[in-house]
């Protein structure tokens, strides 16, 4: 019986938003939703136009969707381990590293129009080839863009104990590298995917913007760019659909680990 | 149960090591490949264009903005059988300074005077450079024009033309006193240095009264019917667009759908009436600057009040396009290149151009001697 | 000694000594950049530079300095990024109580929050700009619509945070649901309300600076990138790297300030629990 009232709850959280989503596409496609926001096919164009262009230009959106994935995923990874390997080293040194974390999360207060092209310009000197400075820009922006997050949310994670937890390996003899291995960092672990939570969409949309500033030309997010100002809008908004289509996958790869990595935990969790 | 958890856990993690490993992969493919072209780089100071051309071509160090700014660089690139592809450059002459691209493009009012000179943010490099021009290759492409929309047109063919007029006054005025009007730009707000404006409206006069084989322009405004053509023509072959329905659009594209002399004509003769709509608006191309010292120059001699319009000057540069400015009708009439005016329409925007300011392509490849 | 250690751990000094270090490996890098590079102030310049760049008198356009220039252009971002904020925690309050309120309401909005978040802004952008047809309206609305998912969610997760055993004290006193709202649910989510004011506070300035190089006009990221094309000296541009670094810091420590002047009672508790 229980397990009957769990299907049909995730049945119905499953059917409302995709009711929803359908409801909104016949809005658009016949043409309601622009008479709602009062604007025009042109600068909202159909669905069935998009796809249409989706379709047509299959090979080349493809070859520019890698591209654009080659940065982000690297730049994600990187970032986060390194926020990671930072808001560990602030945790064994709470004094200092805490002041760090302030200082490494200003970083997130620079707007990335900004960050990109200085990045773009401090990389010259990385090859001769446009292609490989580029990549290096690219994912060091990325990189940049997911660190702050990371190691704020991890030290969180890793600092942010149960009561009387570190007491209790203190009185296990325990040191601080103990500690850290057997209780900080399986702690952290749920904070490590609130974190990823922010960073994976964040790693998509600076990917984007690196790519306007990026010397050597591809990516979704310069195609989204080029479109827009030739006033290609159909084309456009096929790089944006694809761009959010690169977005949600990464998300739904992400909560299918945070399922399978926060399983066990969850059941421990709700005893209490 | 578990059997499937571990199977997704497994692919997972398959594809964050493959997504690593394809990210790896390219990488090393560029690297080994820039080896072998930084080899052949050499240069010489009695090369021909077309040796010029070809040797950045082969590097891959040919520069441009893109966004629209990059069909004449294609069909030049196209004309000595190279590649199209260039490198994206920012708007700075940092990269040609540097030497990550050999052939930069510059317009000749402003990036090449950075290049040249050695006022406050220039380069300095004199005569140490020099330049592949467009029009001399006969892949000119014009650049600034006014438009507006079909339908503004129509409905408002008196403000039209009184805005066409007091325009083209200005423009006549500012190419005959470019140092005046360098002062009277400098002074609404652009940014620029002083100095780089004196040497911007100089050059602009340049490319407003000479057209592509150099002969003198004296008729301000007009729409040169072989210079528009080759423009057309070109930006069939080199305007690339994934839309099959705008590209359709583009191929059967002729002048008349996107240029109407009419409008021009008549102010041209003074024969229009009290205007429709007063309060109008121009979008700018790009930042405030002597590019559209015309504008500037009628606002503050007040050509515009003597024919009843009362014009805001809106600066540019943005992602928002002027195309889309007009065409969404934040602002009426715009300033923009031919070849984006055309794509616009391709794309399904109903623009028509109703003067044609620039009679020469200001766009040259500059290079180090 | 003790006393000199207490000064070494306090919290001011270690951010100090944070900020000495990052100025020491800035200038040796721009040592570097300086002796190898042609255009050092369009890679890395000296920190005296900027600094000098700001005091500087000189006129950039006809009648104001850089960081005049600079301060006037921000008044402007500031408070386009100031309603936008407030648009945007108003809509994402409204709409975590609504998720809240209803199952319903939370299953439909949930994901496409999400989507919400994955669209590129400079996108979404000219379609809001057609929309509105005014480009500063539009700013405003982005810079809403950036800043309400964080806190949406985070409110959310406050209202979910209550102990049932809070709820089933306060259905024992009878009490109606806007009083149950009222007594407990918003008081407990105020701390979550408030993390989630300090994620979108910063990011509405930023998400400003980005909206404004759309087009041209008053704004911070209309002089960024117009200095960053070449319109004007390259130290207008580092100016605004600096000033929007701290503007997004000093937006998350008012926030801060506002949620402890109104929430005295959370101090107590938190030193409690420290002890």
């Amino acid at each position: 019986m229980k397990t009957y009232g769990t299907k049909l709850k995730k049945l119905t959280s499953a059917i409302y938003p995709i009711a929803f989503g359908v409801l909104i596409f016949i809005m658009w496609q016949t043409q309601l939703l622009h008479k709602l926001l009062n604007t025009d096919v042109y600068i909202l164009p159909l669905p069935s136009r998009i796809a249409e262009i989706i379709s047509d230009n299959s090979s080349k959106i493809m070859e520019n969707v890698i591209s654009t994935v080659e940065v982000a995923i690297p730049g994600l990874i990187l970032g986060s381990v390194l926020g990671y390997l930072i808001a560990i080293i602030a945790a064994l040194f709470k004094t200092y590293g805490s002041g760090g974390l302030t200082v490494i999360s200003a970083f997130n207060a620079v707007p990335i129009v900004a960050l990109a092209p200085v990045i773009t310009n401090w990389t010259k000197d990385v090859s001769p080839e446009a292609s490989v400075r580029s990549f290096a820009a690219k994912v060091i922006v990325v990189t940049i863009m997911c660190t702050a997050s990371m190691s704020v949310n991890a030290y969180r994670g890793l600092t942010e104990l149960k009561p009387f937890s570190e007491d209790l390996m203190k009185s296990y003899a325990c040191g601080k590298g103990k500690t850290l291995l057997k209780l900080r960092l399986p702690n952290s672990v749920p904070y490590i995917f609130t974190a990823l939570r922010v960073s994976v969409p964040s790693s998509v949309i600076s990917t984007l913007v690196a790519e306007y500033f990026a010397e050597y030309i591809t990516g979704v997010g310069r195609q989204i760019r080029e479109n827009i100002l030739t006033a290609q809008y159909a084309t456009a908004w096929a790089y944006i659909v694809v761009a959010c289509l690169i977005g949600i996958i990464m998300y739904i790869l992400l909560i299918l680990a945070e399922s399978i990595f926060l399983k066990n935990r969850r059941q421990v969790l709700s005893i209490k | 149960m578990k059997k499937t958890k571990k199977a997704i856990a497994a692919i997972l993690a398959l594809t964050m090591v493959m997504a690593g490993l394809t990210a790896c992969n390219s990488s090393d493919k560029k690297e080994s490949s820039s080896s072998a072209s930084s080899a052949s780089g050499s240069s010489s100071a009695n090369m021909t264009n077309e040796e010029r051309i070809v040797a950045a071509a082969k590097e891959g160090k040919v520069g441009n903005w893109g966004l629209g700014n990059e069909y004449e660089i294609q069909a030049l690139l196209t004309k000595y059988g190279q590649s199209t592809d260039y490198l994206s450059q920012s708007f700075d002459m940092d990269g040609f300074d540097d030497d990550s691209i050999t052939l930069a493009s510059a317009m000749t009012y402003n990036e090449l005077g950075l290049v040249v000179n050695d006022y406050e943010g220039g380069y300095g490099y004199g005569d140490k450079v020099g330049t592949i021009d467009m029009n001399d290759e006969g892949v000119a492409m014009l650049e600034d024009n006014i438009f507006c929309t079909k339908e503004f047109a129509e409905k408002n063919p008196n403000t039209v033309k009184a805005f066409i007029s007091a325009s083209l006054k200005g423009w006549q005025y500012a190419c005959e006193h470019t140092d005046e009007a360098a002062q009277i730009v400098f002074e609404a707000g652009s940014s620029v240095s002083s100095d780089h404006q004196a040497y911007m409206a100089a050059e602009v006069a340049k490319v407003v009264t000479t057209d592509t084989k150099g002969g003198a322009v004296s008729d301000y405004g007009n729409m040169d019917e072989e210079a528009m053509q080759q423009t057309l023509d070109l930006a069939k072959q080199y305007i690339k667009l994934d839309d099959s329905s705008a590209a359709d659009k583009l191929s059967s594209m002729t002048l008349d759908d996107v240029r109407d002399t009419s409008y021009w004509e008549a102010a041209k003769n003074g024969d229009f009436g009290t205007p429709e709509k007063t309060d109008v608006s121009i979008q700018l191309k790009w930042l405030p600057q002597c590019q559209f010292m015309g504008y500037y120059v009628a606002a503050a001699k007040g050509y515009y009040d003597e024919v009843g319009l009362n014009v805001n000057i809106v600066p540019g540069g943005g992602d928002i396009g002027e195309t889309t400015a007009v065409n969404n009708g934040t602002v009426d009439f715009g300033v923009t290149w031919v070849s984006n005016l055309i794509s616009a329409d391709a794309g399904g925007m109903d623009l028509l151009e109703i003067a044609q300011v620039y009679q020469r392509s200001a766009i040259v490849l500059v290079y180090k001697k | 000694m003790y006393r000199l250690k207490r000064i070494v751990t306090s919290k001011l000094f270690v951010t100090l000594i944070w900020i000495l270090g990052l100025i020491i490996i800035w200038e040796v890098c721009a040592s570097v950049v300086e002796s190898t590079k042609r255009t050092p102030e369009n890679i890395l310049p000296h920190l005296s530079g900027i600094v000098d760049s700001i005091f500087s008198d000189r006129k950039v356009n006809g009648s104001q300095t850089a960081f005049q220039m600079v301060l006037d252009n921000a008044g402007a971002t500031l408070s386009r990024a100031g309603i936008g904020f407030l648009i945007g925690t108003l809509c994402g309050f409204v709409l975590a109580l609504l998720m809240n309120l209803s199952g319903i309401a939370e299953k439909i909005a949930f994901p496409y929050l999400m989507l919400i978040q994955m669209i590129p802004i400079l996108g979404m952008a000219p379609i809001i700009n057609a929309i509105t047809g005014d480009i500063a309206k539009s700013r405003i609305i982005i810079a809403a619509i950036l800043t309400f998912y964080p806190v949406a969610t985070n409110t959310l997760a406050g209202f979910k945070s209550v102990e049932r055993e809070k709820h089933e004290l306060m259905y024992s006193y009878a009490a109606n649901k806007l009083q149950i709202y009222i007594k407990t649910l918003i008081p407990s989510c105020i701390p979550y309300f408030f993390t989630g004011l300090k994620i979108s506070a910063p990011m509405a300035i930023t998400a400003s600076i980005l909206v404004d190089t759309l087009q041209g006009g008053i704004g911070l990221g209309c002089l960024l990138s117009q200095s960053l094309k070449g319109a004007m000296t390259r130290y207008v541009f580092w100016q605004i790297v600096f000033f929007s670094a701290f503007i997004g810091i000093m937006s998350f420590c008012l926030m801060g300030i506002i949620e402890k002047a109104l929430t005295p009672y959370k101090n107590n508790r938190k030193t409690r629990k420290r002890v």
